[in-house]
């Protein structure tokens, strides 16, 4: 990490500071995910991150890529995902257009040649050319490992993806390399990329791939973090409000819900009541945008019929 | 290697969180990046290397609140009174000492902070009140002066009033006495006794029984002193063996409870550890599903992969001969069990049937029915509600009646003969004692010949099975595989079998 620019380094020097570069982005953490990058930053170790869905955990990484200002490779996992879409694929269209193409020029290939063996050894010379990088097209991991300026490897929703795949992704995150059978083992360039994946625990991830990286669980952050994190990104939110709202997406945490409201369902509110010109939250407004918050009916019904005394208890 | 941290590892391997070598390595270098100075950093730091899930997190959390409870570790420490009644002078040595050596080495020097200050605080208020003779009425007042210097290693080490010194002792016995394997709390005093006497206990009485004799006003005095400071010893002993028993034996205890539950027979669990088995049952069901949920096969279906077809028939000049398909089929096992269920084997049932659907990730097609005289399908009612609900509800409905295997089989074929085929694997649970009732072996025969494997699983040890009732010898003759069936272990083997064999 020698040819670190120096902005990056005072970035990277502390916990602390690493904290307040992601405040600045907007990024309101608490000291557990900061240290988990600042972990990740210096033990160039992925960091496999979990939590229920929205709070942040993608976020996470693209806002880590502006901190560092690193070009971010982002890579969606999904059932039936495989090496061909996600380290590198050759490029067979190109492949068999040179194949024909050569067969025409063949001949003037082994002009003059004596003997099969001289013919041979001739064909042998240009042989593995098919193989080579040219016609390599990489992808993600791959491009990953290329970056000249190291890179943020985004792996979203990890546990999507299959078994197969995961041990596919051992090598990458344990030494920074793939291999490819044809061309052998490509190492990152310079400097290794610092990979960030997501899992949303669909299914619990294998334990050679949990022991390769950082554990990161991100949680429903607590009422003053929440409030933060409100007053960065919607800052023309009034006071009243944004405490108010914070109380009550709180309280509805405890609630017995099918799908309990996240960070992002709790922007997206106070987005919803600003639009509105809301000053407080009043039963009314309240009930008629629920169901940005709520994504269940039976939650939006279940809620519903207690908001007099939730909102009361916001009062008091 | 670092001392404090592997054996805080060794503290989070007891509390069941799974730590690999590579995993150690991985807290070293985090420890090295962080420190121990700042305890919340560290905590926060060593939370993202070492526990891997949600439930392992809140583990850790206890486990590290438990080991690190010093209060600060490293310099910034007061200096603290001394355990002595006198030694003021000694005491800002004596927490420098304390202070400096205890982020170095010892876990145990360092989780001994806390009781060690209580211990100086309690003596603290003696010396306000020397002449009130809190702990001894009997004690006679000598007044301060000077004291002769003790004879015995033990009494030389307290009057010296080194508590890194003590601590490192104290340990050093410890270990001797083999303390990490301390198991129930009933061992605590035993434990205690030990290190005592590892530390130099014996000579120690003597000693003090000497001086107290003696007619010298200093030895007298010193014996005073000595006597007050093993008493502190005492109660630093029994705080250390408290702290280590918490940390490795609450584990070691669980550990062994598991262990002996897995080995003792089903029917003799009682109802109070009912709750536990579940536990065991479902991670024993994990394992199996971990091991066996991987086992796909490459199917001749479905899309056709371009891309790679195109790829592997380069070789043939680009003409499209070797084609690959895109789909990827898992093979699953089709599971019929049948479970008597009448008094004698009904707790068999509930643990297998516990097992079974434990398993439904990698065996979703399980169908299970349950008998005593007449056979019904439960299926449904596992699927309805949860698996407790449903084994008693189970129970409750099937259980009573005399057993008829007879009956019991012509009912499964009426259900669901059709449905067996050279996929299916039937599991039979049962003592086979039959009632002198007719054994229906031609419908076992019909079933053997259709099904892929036909198990039964006898809960009786095998020198049973062929006396009195039991049709078990018919019913062996029509079996893939027969065996005895009590413990989870047996359980345990015997579903892992299945799941290898047939996928």
């Amino acid at each position: 990490m020698a040819d670190l620019n120096a902005d990056t380094t005072a970035l990277t020097a502390s916990v602390g500071s690493i904290k307040a570069g992601l405040e600045s982005h907007r990024y309101i953490c608490s000291d557990q995910i900061a240290t988990a990058v600042f972990l990740a930053f210096h033990l160039r170790k992925p960091i496999l991150i979990e939590g229920p869905p929205g709070v942040g955990k993608t976020e996470l990484a693209k806002t880590a890529a502006t901190l560092f200002d690193l070009p971010l490779i982002r890579l969606q996992c999904y059932e039936g995902l495989d090496e061909a879409k996600a380290i590198y694929e050759w490029k067979y269209g190109k492949q068999l257009l040179y194949t024909q193409v050569l067969k025409e020029t063949l001949d003037e290939v082994l002009e003059g040649a004596k003997g099969f063996r001289e013919s041979v050894q001739r064909l042998h010379e240009f042989g593995d050319i098919f193989f080579s990088e040219e016609f390599l097209e990489p992808r993600p991991l791959l491009k990953a490992l290329k970056s000249e300026t190291g890179c943020i490897l985004l792996l979203d929703e990890i546990d999507k993806s299959d078994h197969e795949f995961e041990s596919l992704l051992l090598e990458m995150l344990s030494d920074f390399q793939v291999s490819i059978p044809e061309i052998g083992t490509i190492k990152a360039v310079r400097e290794p990329p610092l990979v960030f994946l997501t899992s949303n625990n669909t299914r619990e991830i294998s334990d050679a791939l949990k022991r390769r990286c950082l554990h990161l669980y991100i949680p429903f952050p607590d009422a003053e973090l929440e409030q933060r994190i409100i007053h960065a990104r919607v800052p023309e939110i009034p006071p009243e409000l944004e405490r108010q709202l914070v109380q009550f997406i709180q309280s509805l945490r405890d609630m017995d819900l099918k799908k309990v409201p996240a960070i992002s369902e709790t922007i997206d509110w106070a987005r919803t009541l600003v639009l509105l010109h809301a000053e407080s939250l009043d039963p009314k407004m309240v009930r008629e945008t629920l169901n940005v918050i709520l994504k269940f009916q039976e939650d939006i019904e279940a809620v519903g019929s207690e908001l007099t005394s939730l909102l009361h208890k916001l009062k008091g | 290697m670092d001392r404090t941290l592997t054996q805080f590892i060794r503290a989070l391997r007891n509390a069941d969180i799974r730590i690999s070598t590579a995993e150690t390595l991985d807290a070293l270098s985090v420890v090295e990046l962080v420190g121990y100075e700042d305890r919340g950093a560290l905590k926060r730091a060593l939370a993202l290397a070492l526990p891997k899930t949600a439930d392992e997190k809140v583990a850790f959390d206890h486990c590290f609140e438990q080991f690190f409870t010093f209060d600060d570790v490293r310099g910034a420490r007061q200096p603290e009174p001394s355990p002595s009644a006198e030694g003021d002078e000694s005491d800002e040595q004596d927490g420098e000492g304390a202070g400096g050596n205890s982020a170095g080495a010892g876990g145990e020097r360092d989780s001994q902070g806390g009781p060690a200050d209580k211990g100086g605080k309690k003596k603290k208020q003696k010396n306000k009140a020397p002449i009130e003779g809190l702990d001894d009425a009997v004690e006679e007042d000598l007044g301060p002066g000077p004291m002769s210097t003790p004879a015995s290693a033990l009494g030389e080490l307290l009057m010296q009033n080194s508590r890194v010194e003590l601590t490192m002792a104290m340990a050093a016995a410890g270990e001797a006495v083999d303390l990490q394997e301390i198991q129930v709390f009933t061992q605590k005093g035993l434990y205690t006794r030990r290190i005592m006497d590892g530390m130099g206990l014996a000579e120690l009485n003597r000693e003090i029984s000497d001086l107290r004799e003696s007619r010298q006003v200093p030895d007298r005095r010193l014996g005073q002193e000595l006597k007050q400071r093993r008493e502190w010893l005492r109660e630093q002993v029994r705080d250390y063996v408290e702290r280590q028993f918490l940390l490795h034996a609450d584990a070691t205890g669980h550990r062994l409870r598991e262990e002996l539950l897995r080995r003792v027979k089903l029917s003799n669990i009682e109802q109070r550890n009912f709750r536990l088995i579940q536990e065991v049952v479902f991670k024993m069901a994990k394992k199996l599903a971990s091991l066996h949920s991987r086992r796909k096969k490459v199917f001749k279906r479905g899309a056709l992969n371009v891309p790679r077809t195109l790829r592997h028939n380069m070789a043939y000049d680009g003409a499209i001969f070797d084609l690959h398909w895109k789909s990827i089929k898992i093979d699953r096992p089709k599971v019929f069990a049948i479970c008597d269920v009448s008094g004698s084997v009904a707790n068999y049932a509930r643990f297998m049937l516990m097992f079974l659907y434990s398993l439904e990730e990698v065996m979703p097609k399980v169908r299970s029915f349950a008998f005593s005289s007449d056979l019904a399908e439960v299926t449904d009612l596992f699927e309805r509600n949860k698996i407790e609900d449903a084994i008693a509800k189970t129970l409750r409905d099937y259980a009573g009646g005399s057993t008829d295997y007879g009956q019991a089989l012509q009912d499964f074929r009426k259900q669901c003969l059709d449905d067996i085929d050279n996929r299916t694997t039937i599991i039979i649970l049962g003592d086979a004692r039959n009632n002198f009732g007719d054994p229906r072996t031609d419908i076992m025969k019909e079933l053997y010949d259709r099904c892929k494997r036909l198990i039964w699983l006898n809960p009786e040890s095998r020198s049973g099975w062929f006396t009195g009732d039991s049709e078990m010898r018919k019913y062996i003759a029509y079996s893939h595989q027969a065996e005895e069936c009590n413990s989870l272990v047996h359980l345990e083997r015997i579903v892992g079998n299945l799941l290898r064999t047939v996928q």
